[in-house]
This record gives C-alpha cells, structure tokens and sequence, in this order.
C-alpha cells in the first residue's frame, strides 16, 4: 500500500466534506466528490485503500446490466459490495464510490468492488485500481465524438489493463476477444441458433476480413454486426475457444451452460439474446469468482432485469411502446430497429432521435445514421414512420435511401405534434422510439398518443 | 457517354463513419454506373483499365498504414490518374496516405505515398470535433469533422475549398483539404456528396454525365437547406 501524503489526507477531507454537503442539500450522489479529490490529489486513487477483491466491467454494450446483475447476485449471496452505480463510470465516479466507503483515515470498509469502467477511462482507473477479474461485454463503434473507432478504444483497454487480471471474454465477439493476450482469461460463449445468420445483414462489421492475412473471412454463424463465430480459411485466425457455452431455451426459461464441458442449468432472466449474453457474462464470472451453480442460480430466479428504457402498454387494443434508442449510437439503434420489424403485427413509429444538446446553440453530427440500419424499417409491417425534430430532413433523406416508400414518412419539426399525424388505421402497435435524454419528452409524446388512440375510439363510437 | 466505373478501395476497413454512403448515393445517382470493391488483397482496377472515379473513405490509423502499403507499388499509375483527370474523392483521414508522411506523437514516422507534399502530424490523446463550411466554385459545402489528426505544411496552390467557419487542413487554417484536377481530398466525415448535394451534382459532371440528375433531390436539397441555414447563423457553435 503507497504510504498516504497529507495531500491525499487533505483532498479526502474535503471531498468527503463535499459529499457531506451534497446529502444536506438532498442532491443525488454523483462523481463531484471524486472529481474534486483528483484535483487536489492527482493519485488520489492510488493513495485511498481499496477492497481486497476488485471486479471491473467494461465494454461498449451491456456493462450496466452485467455490473447490476453481478451486485445483485453477490449482495443476495451475503457479500457487502462497494460499487459505483449511483456516480458514474470514470475515474472521478470510481474516486467517489470509494470515499463514499471510506474511514475518516482513507481505509476501507468493504472486501470486495464491482466497478463499472468506461472505456475511454480505463488509462485513467487501471494504473491505480487493480482488478482480479476484469469483464469486457463487448466492443463496437460508439460515438464518433469520443470513441472514434473499436481500434482506438482496443488499444485503450488492451494497453492499460494490468497484467495479473484474470479476463472474462466474449468468444463471439472477435474484436474483445483479443484483448491484452498474454493476461489469463475465461472466454464466455453463445451456442449456434437457428436464427443466426450466415454472413452479416448490418452496414457495420468491423471483422470482415482477417486481421493477419486480410482474407474475408468465413461465418460459422453470425448474430448481428461482427457478433458470432468465424474462421479465416488461408490461416490459423478463428474465434477463440470457450470456456462457458450458453445455450438458451427461451419458451421454458433456461439456459444450460456448458461449463468446461459440463453442464448447468441456470433460470433466464430475459427473451432477448442480448440479455442471455449479459446473463453468461455474469454467470462466467461469478463462478470463476468461486460462487457455486446453486448460488448463482437461486439469486437468478430472484432477479429482474429493469426495463427502464422501455415501457409498453395497450390502450383500446393498440400497444403503445416507448423504447429508448441511443442516439449517435450506430449500433444500439440498429438493434432497436431490428427489434421493431421482427415485432408482430401492423405498426407505426415516431422517431425522435435528435440529440438535445446538440440542437441547442449547435448542430449534430448526423455521420452516424448512415452506418446504422434504417433499412430494417423498410418493411411492409410498418405502414407509417413520423419522423420528429430539427434533423427529420436528414432522417426522411436516410429513410428514402433505405427504400422506404415516401408515402409512409412524415416530418414534423415538434416532437408534441407528432401523434396528430398517426393514421391509427389497422395499428396493432405503436413504436415511440426516443433518444436517450428524450425520455421525459417521449412520456408527454405517449400520453397524447394516448389520448390519439382514446379519441379515436370515441369518435368510432 | 462510356460507362462510369466507380472504384471504391478497400471498403472493408476505409468505412468508418458512413462514408460509404457516398457510393451508395452514387449509385441512386447514376444507376447504370459500374461499381468496383478492391480489396486490400485485390489488384486495383485503375491498374487494369479506366475508372472514371476513385473512392477511400476514412479508416483506422493501423489501417492507414495497410492501406499505404497496399498502394505504394502503384504510386506512378495513381499519378497518371490524377494528371488525366479521374476524379477522386478521398475523405477523412484517408487523404493523408496521399501526402508525405504521417508523423506520431512520439515523431516516428510512416511514409505516405508523397503525392503531395503536406504532411499530417497524429495526436491521439486528442479528439477533435467540429462543423465546418466553406465554398468552392459558388458552391457553399457544409461538413463534419472528427479526427486525431491533422495536416500542415503548404496547401495554397492545392487546397480543395475555401473555410468560412471552423478550420481547413489544421486549425487556423482557412484553406481545407487537397485539390488536382479533379482529386479532392477532404477531412470531412460521413456522406460528404450527400451533405453537399450541389457538389455531387459538379462530381457526376466531370465524370461524363452530362445532364446529372439527383436522387431523392427535393429530399436532399431540403436538407442542405436546413444545414446550411443553420451553418450560417452566426450564433452556432462549431466546436
């Protein structure tokens, strides 16, 4: 343990007084503690004492989900678990959890952390919090702002992870997969389905070809975008091996997993292949951690995935869904979207997509729509697409592109007024899909949709 | 007319940011036109017979490196292109295999194929983001940039278009991009031809097409309109 400056002294009391008065102000926790210790302490991480065993989970998608089912699981098994969910994902989130822990002197009262880790942050975090076990989702294309490219945001983590944590990995996914070689590592898997793919549908694939020798590169199956098992087919390049194999029954609830060979039996928790891949991640670490199956199961029959970022409900027969799609996300959107056409039924859509901070005193960088699959929602199931915001133009341009007939699209600058363009003519469904800071404007959106479908009804009457 | 042949390099790595949108709007454009994908481990066609364009679009800075090796034995037939007037169309970071070199944080540095003279200087610990307008030929061209990169030395007598607001080859510069004949280079991002409809419209002209024709052109063009009234408010943040 790195002997603590009275620097490191003086920036823990001020944060922790800094948090003291956040509480009296009844304000939220956030990373302002943490920020502020940083400040005053540039190793202020390196200096606090930590828990003695430290899991860290990062990845473009699902870290949140697979961070809460592993509290969750480890809470319900007896473990007191320092963890940052109520601050953020970056170093100063971290910083702040940890005080938030801490005895006046700067130890520790907890044994064990879960951290969320943003991607870009993991140079800021790793030279001072040194995980056992460290869990990559995934990694893709994200915002173009920030993120640039899954290279850039690879190098990032393969560089800075420390060299003695254990790695949980996504076989499927080719790019993670990879991650800092010479670390031991368990690899997590998704059996074939029969609804994997052959070759890739999605505009983005960032592993068409082979990294070595740059032959394109032969599927044994694909799921979405470079998400599957694949082989170069002039040399030795494929999928790595895995350790856990899901295999997901969805109609009854299970998954076996194939645990070095043998076989588990775990409750579901979601429909989703998304989820079932959150799921394995965390079943594949809490067993390396040392929990048993029964453990790991009995908690997952008690856990609920919270569908915060989405809501459904049926007025007069039609549902009406509110679901979150990230934008400047490429890829979250494109598998909202997939999600709607492979929905049954006759549907209409409300995109609300513009990013509100952008739109205010800016304009967005609207590069990412076209790597993102509108083409999904060319389909005969959706008979009407009301397109909201300052960027509908843009939006209508990509939709024509993606082939959707003009005569299904409308544009409206308001968000508020795009339920009066509903036709609500043979609706089984509407879709109100809402980038992520829009949620409270996409509730005000559903409730005059509401309101649209009652109406309706009356008038019918 | 002969047949437009659109030869796109490496589409498998120079695809970031939507840049293939480019092609595909091409495509609604000029339905007849022939598109050809080269591979990195293909022969470009320019080597075999005519193209009337050229395409890369921006790519991973490892990529770049791939991609410079992959066109350095072809250096002398990409400059015979360029004299005879084919046009290119290279965006993002793709432009700068093109020029001198490429020079990392740490000052090594990874040859280019030196068919200008400008170099690019790397800083990957800064992302830098930013609107951009500026006009070439009468025609207001509005974009996007998001780069580590950028790019120095003299570009006077080789810039693509003029800056109105935001920054050209590096910041403070007011002349972006590179221009030959009809090589445009650009750090633009993401469908540059679809965010500069009139462009696209000269673009297909100097390819042979005499009367270009715009697909979804009402569609488009409100969209330019849109962006460039907003580009013009001089209350708009750039960066």
């Amino acid at each position: 343990m790195k002997k603590k400056t009275l620097r490191f002294r003086a920036a823990l009391l001020i944060s922790r007084l800094a948090m003291h008065m956040q509480k009296l102000l009844g304000m939220n926790a956030s990373y302002f503690p943490g920020k502020l210790a940083i400040k005053l302490c540039p190793d202020f991480l390196g200096q606090i004492e930590k828990p003695k065993n430290i899991i860290c989970v990062t990845g473009t998608n699902g870290k949140t989900t697979v961070c809460n089912m592993i509290l969750d699981i480890l809470t319900d098994n007896g473990y007191d678990v320092l963890n940052n969910k109520a601050g953020s994902n970056i170093n100063a989130g971290v910083a702040s959890s940890l005080i938030a822990d801490s005895t006046l002197t700067g130890k520790t009262k907890k044994k064990i952390a879960v951290f969320e880790i943003d991607e870009r942050s993991s140079k800021l975090i790793y030279p001072y919090i040194k995980p056992n076990f460290a869990v990559c989702t995934n990694l893709f294309r994200d915002s173009i702002h920030r993120n640039a490219h899954a290279e850039f945001i690879f190098n990032i983590i393969s560089e800075s992870l420390p060299k003695n944590a254990h790695l949980i990995l996504n076989a499927d996914d080719l790019i993670s997969s990879s991650l800092s070689p010479e670390n031991k590592r368990t690899y997590f898997s998704i059996a074939k389905l029969d609804s994997d793919l052959k070759k890739s549908v999605n505009i983005i694939n960032d592993m068409q070809v082979c990294p070595n020798c740059h032959e394109a590169l032969s599927w044994n199956y694909v799921r979405y975008h470079h998400i599957g098992n694949a082989y170069c087919p002039k040399c030795s390049f494929a999928s790595p091996k895995s350790d856990y194999i899901a295999k997901p029954d969805f109609p009854s609830q299970k998954v076996t997993v194939s645990v070095y060979g043998k076989d588990e039996t775990y409750p579901l928790v979601s429909n989703s292949i998304f989820n079932t891949y959150n799921e394995i991640t965390a079943i594949t670490l809490l067993r390396e951690f040392g929990l048993t199956k029964k453990q790991i199961s009995a908690s997952l029959k008690k856990l609920n995935i919270v569908e915060s970022r989405y809501s459904s409900e049926t007025v007069n027969g039609i549902e009406i869904v509110t679901h979150m799609a990230k934008g400047q996300n490429p890829i979250a959107c494109s598998c909202v979207f997939d999600y709607v056409r492979h929905e049954s039924g006759q549907k209409e859509i409300i995109l609300m997509l513009d990013d509100v901070f952008d739109r205010d005193g800016s304009s967005e960088i609207m590069t990412w729509i076209y790597d993102t699959d509108f083409e999904f929602l060319n389909s005969d199931s959706i008979s009407r697409i009301i397109i909201s915001g300052v960027r509908s133009a843009d939006y209508k341009f990509r939709l024509l592109m993606a082939g959707v007939p003009e005569n299904k699209l409308i544009c409206t600058e308001k968000e508020i007024h795009a339920p009066n363009h509903l036709s609500l003519n043979g609706t089984d469904k509407i879709f109100i899909l809402h980038e992520l800071y829009a949620a409270e404007e996409a509730m005000r959106v559903k409730n005059k949709v509401k309101e649209a479908v009652q109406n309706r009804r009356n008038c019918h009457v | 007319m002969s047949e437009i042949k659109i030869e796109v390099l490496y589409p498998e790595y120079a695809n970031l940011f939507g840049d293939l949108m480019n092609i595909h709007y091409l495509e609604k454009c000029i339905p007849d036109a022939k598109i050809i994908y080269t591979g990195l481990n293909d022969t470009p066609a320019f080597t075999k017979e005519e193209v009337s364009m050229i395409y890369m679009g921006p790519m991973t800075e490892h990529q770049q490196e791939l991609v410079i090796q992959a066109l350095f034995p072809y250096k002398e037939q990409i400059q015979n292109c360029i004299d005879k007037n084919t046009v290119f169309l290279l965006t993002g970071n793709a432009m700068e295999t093109f020029e001198a070199y490429i020079e990392n944080e740490d000052k090594s540095r990874i040859n280019g194929l030196h068919l200008f003279s400008t170099y690019a200087k790397r800083d990957m610990f800064h992302r830098y983001n930013s609107l951009i307008l500026g006009e070439y030929k009468g025609i207001t061209l509005v974009g996007f940039k998001a780069q580590f990169s950028h790019s120095y030395g003299d570009n006077r007598n080789c810039y693509f278009y003029h800056v109105l607001r935001g920054d050209g080859l590096h910041p403070g510069s007011l002349l972006e991009g590179l221009h030959k004949n009809n090589f445009f280079g650009t750090y633009t991002v993401g469908p540059f031809l679809v965010e500069n409809p009139l462009f696209t419209k000269y673009l297909i002209k100097q390819m042979g097409v005499q009367n270009p024709v715009l697909a979804f052109e009402s569609s488009i063009m409100k969209a330019y309109q849109k962006r460039l009234t907003e580009f013009q408010n001089p209350k708009l943040r750039f960066k």
